[in-house]
């Protein structure tokens, strides 16, 4: 065996020992010599640390199985630890370079409390002194691993000289060291910023790019110390690629900052940038094209860096292969039309050997195809689909369900493949991705129906999951009655009732029951199929039928007529699911039974920032808003009518959220709540005095509502007293026309009497004196008269509008912030639920469609569709379509956007 | 940050790791989640072909030099093309202190050597060294010889 030249050598043959065997070849028996290794007796072994002549060798070898025991994960006891530490500092008598290294290793993988540190911190001060430039750098970076804040001012001097010293090992220690000791220390670290800068200028390679990463994190707040870096650096020479790279985040980064800070669209350092495409070091040419396309270019500007990326699509480094797909990829997410000249090359990608770069060429290729390569893409993904992990599968499914909305033309050979993945091995979550994608383009694509209903029945012939087997056959009671030849459907779902368990066989018979409801042809036969059911080993599956059976025969209260049946079968709760289970709830049984209709129907607004990014939020996610504001308006609506002046206002329409009237922790706090029914408005005033010292007494609310024609006022109920921090409300009632959504604005002042209060005693002065406070205003706008009631398909439910009720209009909106920014807006002005997801706008889109439902004042049934698009640099145009029950209604909506 | 350098045998067991900002809790889920990477692509690939993925936010870099595996995970700075940079110094390093592409043996032969390269090149998750030459030089605390 090779010995090497310096005294401790770290191989350890003498520890050879029968390992383990490579294959049945004894002549080839290989040897671990860490055989049997014990941390007890490496640990006895250590003890040579404390021998007064060294064994430098031996030691060695005793370290290095150290390493291995704690590479191993093997855990050492504290005071193991402590005596290994201990021990191997005593090493610093040696002068033997090897083992010297390996002590300096040893400290930092120990690495001990602070209470043990002092021992080593004056060998490590020496070696950092010390004439011997090697000592000097380890000593640095075990020093800066080791210490505190506090030592760290002892030592600062040092490392600054470390930072400029002429070795680049230890300047680069001494940097790396920094960028580590910058975030528990920033402020001592920003005073060696002179040196850092002086480094940055090194004439070696690596001492340039670890500068110039400790610069930027020192600077990084000083947006004008960094464009003055980049300014500088862009000019002269940049040593590594790797420094290079850094140097195109941060210009990027200036670029991206000025860009927002000035309007006239100046890109300063753009053509380094453009330069970088040209550079030698292919990681400096990616970096460069990566932080173009991030930026808002035009398209010549970033043709140019996509010709970049698709000349490393063919590359024989995978890693440039991975970075430049990676990069097209997400290009294609925004302009899919620019990275389509990349078809070829990410065509031939896909039977790359590496799987991560298959899936991203087909991703891609799949949001830039065109129509007619669909069928030879579904025909090549296809023999890709078996070797590939399920996360990566799933991906191609979404991606395909989003090419089939793009090209409808096109299910038949996409549900196919859908259809056929479905019956390849695979999770829970993979087949539920398959399914919802072929129940959406079921949903979006009516001429899919037939098929993709028939590959689910499939499906569900031999299903393991429950959950989707359940979905499926939901789904199929509604969709299935409505197709041309609804008792094809009927074998498969008996065959559940059969075959299935408890869960299913249940789903199973309300399946049965809708097709029974819609297909006369079918009922007695269905009639047939359930009363089977009826000999069910399991109550619910008995219960379910039993139910049917008598709700179709037409013997219970419910099956009065065809439309109740219908209605009960197929109609959802028109409720959001939480706001009954809080009615539910509250609910005390009594004589009178629940009344489902007194259930809120507003869900509760989600501001759009809340939601996770990419997350598309559906139908359960709007359900399940938490119950609080629900029992809020069931307890507006109790407190209103238990106040007699109010009880004959009749139902309450809607109470909006509390609108602030007083800035925060001001003497009176003061919100708005209104009430809105069909021809009143009820404004609740919750007031609180937060001044101990005062009492206030006959506190009324004045308000003025000149600004607001159609409201007349017609009574109020003011407050007798107002007592230090505990709210109370007073009610201003005003007259309205019946189902008008009136608008105004109210302006407010709050009168009272105020009485001082001997905080000792509680006891408030006899006399007061009449004062008033100065309220906001605040107004009733269009959208007040809007319930926010979500529908959980808003293609059908759009569908099932007369549409001779809807009314479009175009809309120019001027310039605005950006496209969220309008979208928000409109929706704001309306007051509605978004649906499906509409309201998030992807980043850097030119044009979105949101759909919106609600219910106007009279119960009116409301849905729009808006259609925003970018002309110009930020002009938006809006088309808006709305459909309603009642067509006056639908104008109105109009009027409100034309008018806000 | 570099997050993750890990050694492994072609069996999977671990020979060295070195995570950084990585929790401990977290860092068993990384090392089966490498090894399967790896018992799924490295068979039957090419002596120190690359290998790359992406998990989450973090790219991953990995290779099989002689019998031994070798994975680099990094994030944010550290994307596929600066791993790539990193695997090459550590694969280098690993080569030129075992003479050839060493078998398991061979590595676990110059076991601390090599831990000493690893120490070299990255340091509590950056890169700090990169040529073999000048790490062969640095773990014998000698001085670089600059060009």
């Amino acid at each position: 065996m090779p010995r090497s030249l310096v005294g401790g050598d770290l191989a350890v043959p003498d520890m050879a020992q029968p390992y383990m065997k490579k294959d049945d070849d004894d002549e080839d028996v290989e040897y671990s010599p860490f055989f049997g290794i014990e941390k007890g007796a490496v640990l006895q072994e250590a003890r040579a640390f404390h021998d007064p002549q060294l064994d430098a060798r031996r030691c060695s070898q005793v370290i290095t199985k150290l390493l291995y025991l704690l590479n191993q994960g093997e855990a050492f006891t504290k005071v193991e630890a402590t005596g290994v530490f201990f021990a191997v500092t005593k090493l610093f008598q040696s002068n033997d370079a090897g083992l010297r290294r390996l002590v300096y290793l040893m400290i930092k993988e120990l690495s001990t409390s602070s209470d043990e540190v002092f021992i080593v911190t004056s060998s490590l001060m020496k070696d950092m002194n010390s004439k011997t430039d090697m000592y000097r750098a380890n000593a640095i970076r075990v020093l800066c691993r080791i210490i505190d804040g506090s030592m760290l001012t002892q030592v600062e001097r040092y490392l600054k000289q470390a930072i400029v010293d002429k070795n680049p090992v230890v300047a680069s220690a001494a940097l790396v060291s920094g960028i580590h000791l910058v975030q528990a220390n920033p402020e001592i670290v920003k005073r060696w910023s002179n040196e850092v800068q002086e480094a940055v200028q090194s004439r070696s390679a690596l001492v340039q790019f670890h500068g110039l990463a400790l610069l930027h994190q020192i600077r990084q707040n000083d947006r004008l110390a960094i464009s003055k870096l980049v300014s500088s650096l862009t000019r002269g020479s940049v040593r590594s690629p790797l420094a290079q790279c850094l140097l195109i985040r941060y210009t990027s980064q200036v670029i991206r900052e000025s860009s927002m800070n000035t309007q006239n669209g100046d890109r300063p350092f753009f053509d380094f940038l453009e330069s970088c495409l040209r550079h030698k070091a292919e990681m400096v040419v990616l970096e460069a094209a990566r932080k173009i396309t991030e930026m808002d270019v035009t398209s010549r500007e970033l043709a140019s860096a996509i010709t970049v990326l698709q000349l490393f699509l063919s590359s024989p480094k995978p890693v440039l292969r991975f970075a430049a797909v990676r990069t097209l990829n997400k290009i294609a997410m925004t302009r899919p039309l620019a990275v389509t000249n990349c078809n070829v090359d990410l065509e031939t990608l896909m039977s790359d050997q590496n799987r991560s770069i298959a899936t991203l060429a087909i991703t891609t290729l799949l949001k830039t195809g065109n129509e007619s390569s669909v069928d030879r893409l579904m025909k090549q993904i296809t023999s890709f689909m078996s070797d590939i992990a399920d996360e990566f599968k799933i991906v191609v499914v979404e991606a395909i369900r989003s090419l089939c909305l793009k090209f409808p033309l096109k299910y038949r050979s996409m549900l196919n493949f859908l259809s056929s993945s479905l019956r390849e091995e695979g999770g829970f979550e993979y087949k539920k991705a398959i399914v919802d994608s072929i129940i959406t383009l079921i949903s979006e694509i009516p001429d899919a129906k037939e098929l993709g209903l028939l590959h689910l029945c499939e499906f569900i012939e031999d299903c393991e999951f429950t959950y989707l087997s359940s979905q499926i056959l939901h789904f199929l009671g509604n969709e299935g009655p409505r197709t041309s030849d609804p008792s094809m459907y009927i074998r498969y779902i008996y065959n559940r009732v059969i075959l299935e368990n408890a869960t299913v066989r249940a789903s199973a018979v309300s399946t049965l029951a809708k097709f029974g409801a819609l297909v006369d042809a079918l009922k007695p036969r269905i009639f047939v199929l359930l009363r089977r059911c009826l000999f069910d080993t399991e109550d619910e599956v008995r219960d379910r039928a039993t139910l049917y059976l008598q709700t179709l025969g037409g013997e219970v209260a419910v099956g009065n007529n065809e439309k109740d049946v219908k209605d009960f079968l197929f109609g959802s709760f028109d409720v959001p699911l939480a706001n009954l289970e809080a009615s539910l709830r509250t609910y005390e049984p009594s004589e009178k039974p629940f009344d489902i209709s007194l259930v809120s129907r507003e869900v509760k607004s989600h501001p759009i920032h809340e939601k996770a990014p990419g997350k598309k939020p559906h139908a359960t996610a709007v359900a399940a808003a938490t119950p609080a504001p629900v029992s809020a308006v069931d307890s507006y609506h109790k407190m209103l009518s238990s106040i007699p002046e109010f009880s004959g206002f009749g139902k309450l329409f809607k109470s909006t959220e509390p609108v602030e009237l007083t800035e925060a922790e001001t003497e009176y706090a003061v919100n708005v709540v209104k009430h809105i029914y069909d021809s009143y408005v009820v404004l609740q005033y919750n007031c609180t005095n937060t001044i101990q010292e005062q009492l206030l007494e006959n506190v009324t609310v004045c308000v003025d509502a000149t600004d607001a024609e159609e409201f007349s006022g017609i009574c109020s109920k003011p407050l007798r007293s107002l007592p230090y921090n505990e709210p109370d409300q007073i009610f201003v009632a005003f007259e309205k026309p019946e189902c008008v959504p009136a608008i105004g604005k109210f302006s407010n002042v709050l009168r009272f009497t105020v009485k001082e209060v001997d905080t000792s005693t509680g006891e408030a002065e006899e006399d007061g004196v009449e004062d008033e406070y100065q309220i906001e205003e605040f107004e009733i706008t269009a959208a007040d008269y809007m319930l926010r009631v979500a529908v959980s398909n808003f293609r059908n439910a759009w569908e099932n509008m007369d549409p001779e009720s809807e009314r479009v209009d175009e809309y120019g909106l001027g310039a605005r912030e950006s496209l969220a920014e309008a979208v928000s807006a409109v929706i704001n002005i309306l007051g509605m639920q978004p649906c499906e997801g509409t309201e998030v706008v992807p980043n850097n889109a030119r044009s979105h469609t949101c759909l919106l439902s609600g219910v106007f004042i009279g119960d009116v049934k409301v849905l729009v569709r808006l259609s925003f698009g970018l002309s110009g640099p930020n002009e938006v145009a809006m088309k808006l379509a709305v459909r309603s029950d009642d067509p006056e209604v639908s104008d109105k909506i109009h009027q409100i956007v034309a008018s806000g | 940050m570099i997050l993750a350098v890990l050694f492994a045998n072609s069996d999977g067991n671990i020979l060295i790791e070195r995570f950084h900002g990585v929790p401990a809790e977290e860092r068993l889920h990384w090392r089966s989640f490498l090894v399967k990477l790896g018992s799924e692509n490295l068979k039957g690939s090419k002596n120190e072909e690359l290998h790359v993925a992406s998990h989450k936010s973090v790219s991953i870099v990995y290779t099989m030099v002689g019998d031994v595996c070798l994975y680099i995970v990094g994030k944010d700075e550290y994307d596929e093309l600066a791993l790539a940079e990193v695997i090459f110094a550590v694969t280098s390093a690993v080569k030129d202190v075992c003479g050839k592409p060493p078998t398991e043996r061979l590595f676990l032969d110059k076991y601390g050597r090599i831990c000493l390269c690893l120490d070299e090149i990255v340091w509590k998750g950056l890169l700090e060294n990169t040529e073999k030459d000048r790490v062969r030089r640095l773990i014998r605390l000698k001085p670089p010889v600059e060009p």
